[in-house]
C-alpha cells in the first residue's frame, strides 16, 4: 500500500513497446506496469522469459484499450500514432516516448530514463551497472571480420546499437569493411565470394538456411537469435552473453 | 521424335552450361580454383542445383501446359486454371502458421503442405468435375466445361483462403514473409529442393505422358474421343494426378511461377504436328528452356535484390497472353 | 448384329426414349429420322454405347454393349458425330489416324485403304483449316473407316453438306454396307432416307412408332402422325421427292 504522497513517485504504467517492456520487468515492481505490448506476448518477437510472460496483461495498443486500464503513464516508442498520442494527452494520461538507442551508453541514458520517470532510481542502477560489466570491452582482444545477417538478409550499419555490442565484443564490423551500410541486402553468392571469418544468421530465408552454410571451411557460421538484436536494457545482456560465448567458441 | 524436339533439346543443351556463369560473382569457367573463395561452393551448392531445379520445374510447367491445352481443347488454358497452384500456395503459406505442429524437421513442412495442398485440390477438382464426365450423361461440353468451372472455383477459393492468411498473418514480418513466397523465386535453393522436386515432376510427367493418346483422341471432340475407346475417368485420374504432381512440386520448392504453360505449347506447336502427345516432350524442353533462361537472367539484372522469378514471367507472360488472345480474334491460332 | 431391346433413356427427369426395340443387320443402311426433340441422337449415342440406358439393353452380337471393353466396343463400332468439332489444325491424314486408335497399331494399310476410297489422297498432307466443309466431312468419314469397325454410325453427317457431297458422301456409306459394314444414319432428310435407306426406324416422342422398310415406315399416314404434314411421294423409286398435297 502506498503511503499517502508518494503515489506519484510510482505512477501506473502501461508500455506500448516491447523494448521498453523489457526495461519496466527488470526495474518494476509487477503491481505498477498494469499492461505491457502485444508483441511482449508473442514468444517469436517477445524477449521476455515465459514465466515473465505470464505474470503481466497485455493491451493490442489501442486507446481504448489504455483508457480502460486507467494507468498514471504510458510508455510508447517515438513511433507512436500521432492521433493515438493525442487521444491519451486529451484524456490527461500522461505519455513518455523513447527513440532506439544507438549505443550502449545510449541505452544505458534510456534505462535511467525510465527508471527516474517510474521511481525505481535504484533498481535501474542494479541493471545499468550489470549492462555496463556486461560490455566492458577487452582492449587485448583481436578484433574478428564478423557480418551479421539479419532477417531479409540486410547488415546493420555502424551507428546501431547491435554494432556497438559488436564491437565491444571483438566483433569487427565485416559489413561496414566492405561498404555496405545499414540495411544494406547481401545476397549468398555476394557472401560467398568475399567471405567473413565469423557469420552470426538472425533470419531464415532460403540463403540464411542453405545446407552448404554448414560447409564453409573459412568462416564460422553461427545463428543469432533476432530478439537481441532489436532492444537495448535486459537484452543488452543476454546479447552479450551469446556474443561472448561465440567468442569463447573461436579460441 | 519432331522438330521441335530437337530445337529444344539442342537449346536447354546450350543454356545449361550458360546459367552457371549467371550470377553477381564472376566465375571463370577455366579457372574455377582461381575465381575466389568458395567459388566451387558457388557453382556447385547454389548454381548447379538452382540450374537444375529451373529445368526439372520448367519442364513440369511446361508439359502441364500442353496437357491442360490438349484437355480444355483450348489454347488459353494454364496449369493455374486447375486451381492447383493456388491450393499449393495455400497448403504452403499454411505451414507459416501449422507446420511447426508437424512431425517432420522444419525446413519441410513448407513443400510437404504445399504437396498437401496440391493434392487437396487435385481430389475436389476429380470429386465435383469427375461426375461431369462419367458416361456422357450431361450434355455435349459439359464435361469440360464444369472441369472448368470447378477449377476456377477452387482457384478462387483458395486466393481467398490465402488473403485471408494474409490479413490474420501473427506480424508484419510473417506477412512479409508469406508475400514474398508467393511471388515465385528460385533464389539460394539447394540439391534438397531438387531430391524432392525432381522424382515427383517425373512421376507426373510420366501421367501426363500416359494421357497422350487420349488427348490426341479429344481432338476430335468429347463424344468422338470416347467412341474411340477414351475412358473419361482415367483421362482425368491422369491429368489432375500429372499437373497436381507438377505443378504442386513446383509450388512446393519455388511459390508461384505462372505462364510457362500457357507460352511454352504456343512457341512449340509450330515446330510439331499439331496433336497434343507431339506437343509433350518439346513443350517440357521448352519449359526448362523457359524457366533456366529467366532465372539467369534475374540473377544477373543489377538490381538490389533478385528480381523474383515470377514476377519477371509475369512481365514476359501477361503481354504474350495479350498477343495471343489478339491473334485468336484474327482467327490465326 | 446390333440390338437395341426395350431401351428406355432418361435425361434429367424427362424420358428421352421409352421402350425402343429394333435388331440392326450388318450389310444395310438403316436411318433414323423424326421431328425435333423425337430422341434420335440419343439413339444413336445409346446404339453406339456412349450413352448408358436407364432401361434395356444395346446389344452386339448377343453381348451386352456394357459388358465390353472400350477398346472393344470401340474396334467394332465407329460414331461420326454430328457437328465436327476439330480441336487442332492438323494435318488431315494425323486426324484420320486417330481412327485407328481403339487398335493400337499404326494401321497403315487400313488408313491408306480409306484415304483412297474416300479420294483423300491429294488432300492427305493439308492442314483442316484449309479444307471445304465437304472436304472435311471426308476427312471425318475417313477417320471412322481407318479404324475398320463392323458398324458406322453417323448422326446427320449430311446436314452442313451441298448437293454434290451429300450424294457423294451415300454413295461412300452404300459402299461401306456392300462391303459387309453395317450403317446406321440420323437423317433429317426424309427425301434421302427413303431414297438411300434400305430400312428406316421413325422415332415421334421417344418412341418407336414405325420400322420397316422405307415406303412403309415412310408411308404419307406415319408422316402426318409424327409430323403433322399431309404429304404425297412423287418419282421413281430410288429418286422420289417429297411434296405436300
Amino acid at each position: 500500500m502506498e503511503a499517502p504522497g508518494h503515489a506519484a513517485a510510482r505512477p501506473t504504467i502501461v508500455s506500448l513497446n516491447p523494448c521498453l517492456d523489457a526495461i519496466l520487468v527488470a526495474i518494476a515492481p509487477p503491481e505498477q506496469v498494469l499492461a505491457l505490448s502485444h508483441y511482449s506476448r508473442d514468444p517469436a518477437s517477445s524477449s521476455l522469459a515465459p514465466e515473465a510472460r505470464a505474470r503481466f496483461a497485455f493491451t493490442g495498443g489501442t486507446a481504448e484499450e489504455v483508457l480502460a486500464a486507467a494507468p498514471d503513464l504510458v510508455l510508447a516508442s517515438t513511433f507512436i500514432e500521432p492521433a493515438t498520442r493525442a487521444a491519451f494527452e486529451r484524456l490527461g494520461i500522461r505519455v513518455a516516448t523513447f527513440g532506439a538507442p544507438a549505443t550502449v551508453a545510449d541505452s544505458i541514458t534510456q534505462v535511467r530514463a525510465v527508471a527516474a520517470l517510474t521511481g525505481n532510481a535504484a533498481q535501474g542502477e542494479r541493471l545499468v551497472a550489470a549492462m555496463a560489466a556486461a560490455t566492458r570491452p577487452d582492449p587485448a582482444a583481436r578484433p574478428i571480420p564478423t557480418l551479421l545477417w539479419q532477417p531479409g538478409q540486410i547488415v546493420p550499419g555502424e551507428q546501431t546499437l547491435i554494432a556497438d555490442l559488436l564491437r565491444r565484443h571483438g566483433f569487427a564490423n565485416f559489413a561496414a569493411a566492405r561498404g555496405l551500410g545499414q540495411a544494406d541486402y547481401v545476397a549468398l553468392e555476394s557472401l560467398l565470394a568475399a567471405p567473413p571469418a565469423v557469420l552470426l544468421v538472425a533470419g531464415d530465408s532460403a540463403g540464411q538456411s542453405h545446407p552448404l552454410l554448414t560447409r564453409l571451411k573459412d568462416t564460422r557460421v553461427e545463428p543469432f537469435a533476432g530478439n537481441l538484436i532489436n532492444c537495448g536494457g535486459p537484452s543488452v545482456l543476454a546479447a552479450s552473453t551469446r556474443l561472448r560465448a561465440i567468442r569463447a567458441g573461436l579460441e | 521424335m519432331n522438330r521441335a524436339v530437337w530445337v529444344f533439346a539442342g537449346l536447354l543443351a546450350l543454356l545449361l552450361p550458360l546459367s552457371l556463369l549467371a550470377g553477381r560473382v564472376w566465375i571463370n569457367p577455366f579457372d574455377v580454383a582461381g575465381s575466389g573463395p568458395n567459388a566451387a561452393i558457388i557453382l556447385m551448392e547454389l548454381r548447379l542445383p538452382r540450374a537444375i531445379l529451373a529445368v526439372v520445374i520448367g519442364a513440369g510447367l511446361g508439359a502441364a501446359g500442353a496437357a491442360m491445352q490438349g484437355y480444355l481443347r483450348n489454347p488459353l488454358a494454364d496449369p493455374g486454371l486447375f486451381g492447383i497452384a493456388p491450393m499449393a500456395a495455400l497448403g504452403a503459406v499454411a505451414s507459416f502458421w501449422f507446420g511447426a505442429a508437424l512431425p517432420v524437421p522444419p525446413q519441410w513442412s513448407l513443400p510437404l503442405m504445399a504437396l498437401a495442398g496440391a493434392m487437396l485440390g487435385m481430389v475436389a477438382l476429380a470429386l465435383i468435375a469427375g461426375r461431369g464426365v462419367s458416361d456422357g450423361a450431361g450434355s455435349v461440353g459439359s464435361g469440360l466445361a464444369l472441369f472448368t468451372l470447378a477449377g476456377l472455383m477452387i482457384a478462387s477459393l483458395a486466393g481467398a483462403l490465402t488473403a485471408l492468411a494474409i490479413t490474420l498473418a501473427p506480424n508484419a514480418f510473417a506477412l512479409s514473409q508469406i508475400v514474398l513466397w508467393l511471388n515465385g523465386a528460385l533464389t539460394d535453393r539447394s540439391w534438397h529442393e531438387v531430391w524432392l522436386a525432381a522424382p515427383l515432376v517425373a512421376l507426373g510427367l510420366g501421367m501426363l505422358a500416359a494421357a497422350g493418346k487420349s488427348l490426341d483422341a479429344l481432338t476430335l471432340g468429347e463424344e468422338a474421343a470416347r467412341s474411340l475407346g477414351v475412358d473419361p475417368k482415367r483421362l482425368l485420374a491422369l491429368l489432375v494426378a500429372g499437373v497436381g504432381l507438377t505443378v504442386g512440386a513446383s509450388v512446393a520448392v519455388a511459390g508461384i511461377i505462372g505462364f510457362v504453360g500457357l507460352i511454352v505449347p504456343h512457341l512449340v506447336r509450330p515446330l510439331t504436328d499439331r496433336m497434343p502427345s507431339s506437343l509433350m516432350l518439346p513443350s517440357a524442353l521448352a519449359g526448362a528452356c523457359l524457366v533456366l533462361a529467366a532465372d539467369s537472367i534475374v540473377r544477373i539484372l543489377p538490381l538490389v535484390t533478385e528480381l523474383r522469378l515470377g514476377i519477371a514471367l509475369s512481365l514476359i507472360g501477361a503481354p504474350f497472353f495479350l498477343w495471343l488472345l489478339l491473334r485468336l480474334r484474327r482467327g490465326q491460332v | 448384329m446390333l440390338a437395341a431391346e426395350n431401351l428406355a433413356l432418361v435425361r434429367g427427369h424427362r424420358p428421352v426414349l421409352t421402350d425402343v426395340s429394333a435388331r440392326l443387320e450388318p450389310g444395310t443402311i438403316t436411318a433414323i429420322v423424326g421431328p425435333n426433340g423425337a430422341g434420335k441422337s440419343s439413339l444413336l449415342l445409346a446404339l453406339a454405347g456412349l450413352l448408358p440406358a436407364q432401361g434395356g439393353a444395346v446389344t452386339l452380337d448377343g453381348r451386352a454393349l456394357a459388358n465390353l471393353g472400350l477398346n472393344e466396343r470401340a474396334r467394332q463400332i465407329g460414331y461420326l458425330p454430328q457437328t465436327p468439332d476439330i480441336a487442332w489444325d492438323v494435318a488431315a491424314e494425323k486426324l484420320i489416324a486417330l481412327g485407328r486408335l481403339p487398335h493400337g497399331d499404326d494401321g497403315h494399310d487400313a488408313i491408306a485403304a480409306a484415304i483412297t476410297a474416300l479420294a483423300l489422297e491429294p488432300l492427305r498432307a493439308r492442314p483442316v483449316s484449309q479444307l471445304s466443309g465437304g472436304e472435311r466431312a471426308r476427312v471425318l468419314l475417313a477417320r471412322v473407316l481407318a479404324g475398320e469397325p463392323a458398324w458406322i454410325l453417323a448422326d446427320e453427317p449430311l446436314a452442313a453438306l451441298d448437293l454434290a457431297h451429300q450424294l457423294n458422301l451415300i454413295a461412300h456409306f452404300k459402299a461401306c454396307a456392300r462391303g459387309g459394314q453395317g450403317v446406321v444414319l440420323v437423317l433429317h432428310d426424309l427425301a434421302l432416307a427413303m431414297n438411300h435407306a434400305s430400312r428406316v426406324l421413325v422415332l415421334h416422342e421417344g418412341a418407336l412408332v414405325a420400322d420397316g422398310p422405307p415406303d412403309i415406315a415412310l408411308a404419307p399416314a406415319v408422316i402426318e402422325k409424327v409430323w403433322g404434314v399431309a404429304i404425297q411421294w412423287l418419282g421413281e423409286p430410288g429418286r422420289k421427292a417429297l411434296s405436300p398435297v
